[in-house]
């Protein structure tokens, strides 16, 4: 891998044959079909697709949040496992911030240690040496009110690298900031990726970014959100953001494009048949 | 700042009005005596005033304090155990529907008529007060980051303790602050029809005795008192919970 530490031999998670449907009064909607999936230790993977595709719903089950339809498979750390006895034991940062209004950026950050049970000084003093590094010195004691979207989104960011987990999920992290703002974020995301050797699986709608930070691109089709195409990035790194305007990186992303425009194609052609 | 001028203008005004028609009507004391005949009788009655008030506040905050926190173990209990909820929910919103004055008899005949019966009513209506602000906003939390917590392995306590309780204070508070209207209230009517001391006992004892000064003076120590509580739960509400 690019990173040299990914191992995809030894694969930290697995998923086979995942399927995921909704089922309520009137409607049934097939969330996730056959979704098939290995990740490697160390390994930054991306998920990009349309919304809707149930790149969310994925997360969630990883997150032991939600039980999958019978029939999927899944291996973490090689062992077979319900979606369940996956909390807790998984590193989730959710599409929105969710950071507690009451408590201080601090607390926010240290909310996960407290959760295990940790005393707030010992958390306090795990959680310190970080605040540098995500862009947060001085904002320790203020409140989530008080930062703008980029600073809410790190210090969510934080929480999560706090709560020291195999795999790390990251829902649209970058989703709602605006196109500066995120380009800074992706490249001191990989340099924090880099430095804490995480295992990280990524969810994004941007075909770029998607590629820019991924080891691997997994692109989903519409709903359902199948797998429809596994893309290297053989990309070196440390990645410039001049790379994005590299006719390798503009190959990268044809070819992305095209995997998801087929799909939305077909689609489109099927709403209209109906 | 401007608030605060309003807040103090618009009942200095209202006196004034008050004060101007008695006077200029010549308006009878057993009808309506002016604000100024009320407060000197406040001052020359004061020993009896603070004795009724000292009676009725003791009544009024018991059972504020009693009723607030069994309202607040019996919403927390029911979110915890769901199967609870599902057998006393339907029991206390029956009771509820009844008005807590119907209980007075009941309450003086199980009580007496000292101060037991009077925190016992205003027991009842405080609990329901704060019970149903605090049940809704227990039960009205994100449910994403109750999930958050999930994923960090967080139990049903610790969510309780870490995000419920806290995300529903502003609930919890509007509930104490209806409460206190609620329970000086309550506390008063219920003197009214049985007691030996109080500021209802002394409104009762007053009109019976065709001093409605008296009886006057009494409700303006009332409703000062009431005001002050109030007032005080207000200050708390904004400095704890600032975030709403
Ligand atoms: N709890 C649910 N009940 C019913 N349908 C759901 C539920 N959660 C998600 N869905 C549906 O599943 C699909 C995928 O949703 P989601 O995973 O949030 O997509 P994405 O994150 O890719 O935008 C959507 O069509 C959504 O409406
Ligand atoms: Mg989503």
């Amino acid at each position: 891998m690019a990173n040299g530490t990914a191992d995809i031999a030894a694969p930290i998670l697995q998923l086979s044959n995942l399927s995921m449907t909704f089922e309520s009064a009137h409607v049934t909607v097939v969330a996730l079909q056959d979704i098939g999936i290995r990740i490697g230790r160390g390994e930054f993977v991306t998920v990009v697709g349309p919304s809707g595709c149930g790149k969310s719903t994925l997360f969630n089950i990883l997150a032991g949040l939600a039980e999958p339809d019978a029939g999927a498979e899944i291996r973490y750390h090689g062992e077979t496992k319900r979606a369940l006895e996956l909390l807790g034991q998984v590193a989730f940062m959710p599409q929105r911030d969710l950071l507690l209004p009451w408590r201080r950026v601090v607390d926010n950050a240290i909310l996960p240690l407290q959760v295990e049970g940790m005393p707030r000084a010992a958390a306090l003093k795990r959680a310190e040496p970080l605040f540098g590094e995500f862009g947060l010195s001085g904002f320790e004691r203020h409140y989530p009110q008080q930062l703008s979207g980029g600073m809410r989104q790190r210090v969510a960011l934080m929480r999560t690298f706090l709560f020291e987990r195999d795999l790390t999920l990251l829902d649209e992290p970058f989703g709602a900031l605006d196109a500066l703002t995120r380009s800074l974020m992706q490249r001191w995301l990989l340099e924090v990726w880099q430095k804490h050797q995480r295992t990280i699986l990524f969810i994004t709608h941007d075909v770029e970014e998607a590629i820019f930070l991924g080891d691997r691109v997994l692109v989903m089709t519409a709903r359902p959100g199948r797998i429809k195409l596994v893309l290297e990035v053989p990309l070196a790194r440390p990645r410039p953001s001049s790379m994005l305007t590299s006719p390798e990186f503009i190959a990268l992303k044809r070819q992305v494009l095209a995997a998801i425009e087929e799909e939305s194609v077909k689609s489109f052609q099927q709403t209209a048949a109906d | 700042m401007r608030g605060h001028v309003y807040s103090v203008a618009g009942p200095l005004g209202v006196f004034a009005l008050w004060e101007l028609v008695v006077r200029a009507f010549g308006v009878p004391v057993y009808v309506l005596p002016a604000p100024s005949a009320i407060a000197k009788k406040v001052v020359a009655d004061s020993a009896l005033m603070l004795d009724g008030l000292a009676m009725t506040l003791m009544e009024a905050t018991v059972g504020y304090a009693v009723g607030a926190t069994l309202a607040l173990a019996i919403a927390i209990a029911f979110i915890l155990w769901p199967r609870l909820e599902r057998v006393g929910l339907p029991a206390l919103v029956a009771l509820n529907s009844v008005p807590v004055v119907a209980f007075a008899p009941v309450a003086l005949l199980w009580f007496g008529s000292g101060p037991g019966s009077k925190i016992a009513l205003v027991t009842i209506a405080v609990g329901f007060a704060v019970f149903v602000n605090a049940h809704q906003g227990l039960r009205s939390v994100d449910e994403s980051a109750a999930n958050l917590l999930r994923s960090f392995g967080a139990g049903p306590l610790r969510q309780m303790a870490m995000l419920r309780i806290p995300a529903a204070l502003p609930a919890i508070m509007n509930g104490l602050r209806v409460a206190v209207v609620r329970s000086m209230i309550v506390a008063i009517v219920a003197e009214m029809l049985a007691a030996f001391k109080g500021l209802g006992a002394t409104i009762f004892e007053s009109t019976q005795q065709i001093d409605f000064l008296r009886a006057w003076a009494a409700i303006a120590v009332a409703s000062a008192a009431s005001m002050a509580w109030y007032g005080v739960v207000n200050w708390i509400d904004r400095r704890y919970v600032f975030w709403r």
